[in-house]
């Protein structure tokens, strides 16, 4: 029980970061984060971007099921 | 004010914006109070209520998540990697030349830049969370508590990747709220998670003080601390917002029938151009030396012996010292790349573009920078003072270590309002509303 959620724990969290560092980054670094002044103006996101953002948020919600599920499992396997 | 709030959240879009914002900090504040599995919880919280919330040298950082480093939660990380990501890059631009050149690419090139800093921060949280897992194992996270090597209690190695690898993942799962809060919502995303961090740590610290006061059952330090963090931030408000205005004066050009230019407007040099960065380079520079220290694990020799003495303690003359001297050198060296006069001078020339008294060209770019180099001085003496603030209340009230309105976290926390408040009136000024600020 305790390495099938494990390694669904693992899964889910490699393909979150590979799904997250798919999509394009916003936000200009160091200078816009603390008083940049630069008023970013972003277009609306492309349908590729709004599909991978349906897919990140559906892996993220499982990756916190396998989170809270790991975390009980271990809990009451003591 | 209140009316300007109202009227904010009145504008179908604005409240869009700012509802979308609200509920991703409600997830980035729930994900923080979640533990990592594999942490033994009931022993944490024993050794957090040991300790004191004080975290001696992870104490930046742990303010940093907001309290969610030292309670081992699947964001402990916060947006710390983020943030030594980005520092890491703004260096490099200066040493390396072909990021360089991407950075004067425009648009595509920052884009480039932005890319390279996301995969910089997945590569440090995977290294900052193996560190931390492992500080955690060994029992050195709580030095002085009794169950301080039982807050995990199965050290296997598949176990230990499993935490790491969740750790790394919480860490890009912030950096991509972080970025939806910029893409969809208001203001910078990861200024305002940090943001959120530092203020999530204030009631918990307030209440410290107040529990340890002795004058008038403890409301007496606890006023006193609130009278001097409201008084600190009138004063940084007022230094943020002042501004040398060099004065331009652009030609007159008739192009066709039309006549352009002719307008007088100024260069606004802000005091503090900087910003909070300075500080934050000053205090991760700092925390190396320490962190050497920890992770060679050899407490007894001649030179970790001299660090952990001089330069892990706040309140060591030697440290101060070091801050006050770092704060100052970046302050000057982020305006330096930050704003170039030459360009600056070359561009009004460009449009026709010159300020009364002096001619455009290479006088111009003189003055520009004989003027920022004098407003450069106070501003960057300002910024070490204000950092030194808690550590003077400290040795002065005797007052403890979680000082609530240090002055990192004030800088950023002002620093980060005005802009997203200055943000958030821009919106409302599009739609014909007089903003609140007046």
């Amino acid at each position: 029980m305790v390495i099938g959620f494990s390694i669904a724990l693992i899964v889910f969290s490699l393909l979150l970061m590979l799904l997250v560092l798919m999509h394009k980054g916003k936000g200009g670094g160091l200078s816009d984060m603390f008083g940049g002044g630069m008023q970013s103006s972003v277009g609306g996101s492309s349908v590729a971007e709004r599909n991978l953002d349906r897919i990140t948020v559906i892996v993220g919600l499982l990756w916190a099921v396998a989170v809270v599920g790991l975390a009980l499992v271990i809990k009451f396997q003591k | 004010m209140l009316t300007g709030f109202a009227r904010a959240f009145k504008t179908p879009d604005l409240r869009k914006k700012l509802l979308f914002t609200l509920g991703i900090l409600v997830l980035f504040r729930l994900g923080a109070t979640i533990p990592v599995p594999g942490v033994d919880y009931t022993n944490v919280n024993q050794c957090i209520k040991e300790a004191g919330g004080n975290g001696g040298l992870f104490g930046m950082i742990n303010m940093f998540s907001g309290g969610a480093l030292l309670q081992l939660t699947i964001f402990a990380l916060g947006i710390m990697p983020y943030i030594t990501a980005s520092i890491i890059l703004q260096l490099l631009t200066v040493v390396i030349p072909r990021l360089e050149a991407l950075k004067k690419e425009g648009q595509s090139g920052t884009a480039k830049i932005t890319q390279y800093t996301r995969y910089l921060t997945l590569a440090l949280a995977v290294l900052q969370g193996t560190g931390l897992v492992a500080t955690a194992q060994s029992g050195t996270l709580f030095r002085t508590c009794q169950v301080g090597n039982q807050i995990v209690p199965d050290t296997s190695i598949f176990r230990t990747a499993v935490m790491v690898i969740t750790m790394t993942s919480g860490t890009v799962m912030i950096m991509w709220l972080g970025e939806l809060i910029t893409d969809r919502g208001i203001g910078n995303g990861m200024s305002i998670l940090m943001f959120t961090s530092i203020a999530a740590g204030f009631p918990g610290s307030l209440w410290g003080i107040k529990q340890a006061g002795k004058i008038l059952d403890g409301w007496g330090e606890f006023s006193l601390v609130i009278l001097v963090g409201l008084a600190m931030v009138c004063l940084v408000v007022f230094v943020e917002q002042a501004q040398r205005r060099v004065p331009v004066q652009y030609a007159k050009r008739m192009i066709g029938r039309r006549s352009y230019g002719g307008t007088s407007t100024y260069i606004p040099l802000k005091v503090n151009q900087a910003g909070v960065i300075p500080v934050i380079f000053a205090s991760s520079l700092l925390y190396i030396p320490a962190l050497v220290v920890q992770f060679s694990g050899n407490t007894t020799a001649g030179w970790a012996q001299w660090i952990s003495t001089n330069l892990t303690k706040g309140d060591h003359p030697m440290y101060l010292t070091l801050y006050f001297l770092l704060i100052v050198f970046f302050a000057f060296f982020y305006v330096a790349i930050s704003f170039n006069p030459e360009e600056v001078a070359d561009n009004m020339k460009k449009y026709g573009g010159f300020i009364p008294g002096i001619r455009a060209g290479r006088p111009t770019a003189e003055y520009l920078g004989y003027v920022l180099n004098r407003i450069t001085w106070p501003g960057s003496l300002y910024l070490g003072l204000i950092a030194l603030v808690p550590t003077v209340a400290i040795a002065l009230f005797n007052g403890s270590q979680n000082f609530p309105f240090g002055g990192t976290s004030i800088l950023i926390i002002v620093g980060v309002g005005l802009e997203t408040v200055k943000q958030i009136e821009s919106q409302l000024q599009q739609r014909n509303y007089e903003g609140f600020l007046r």
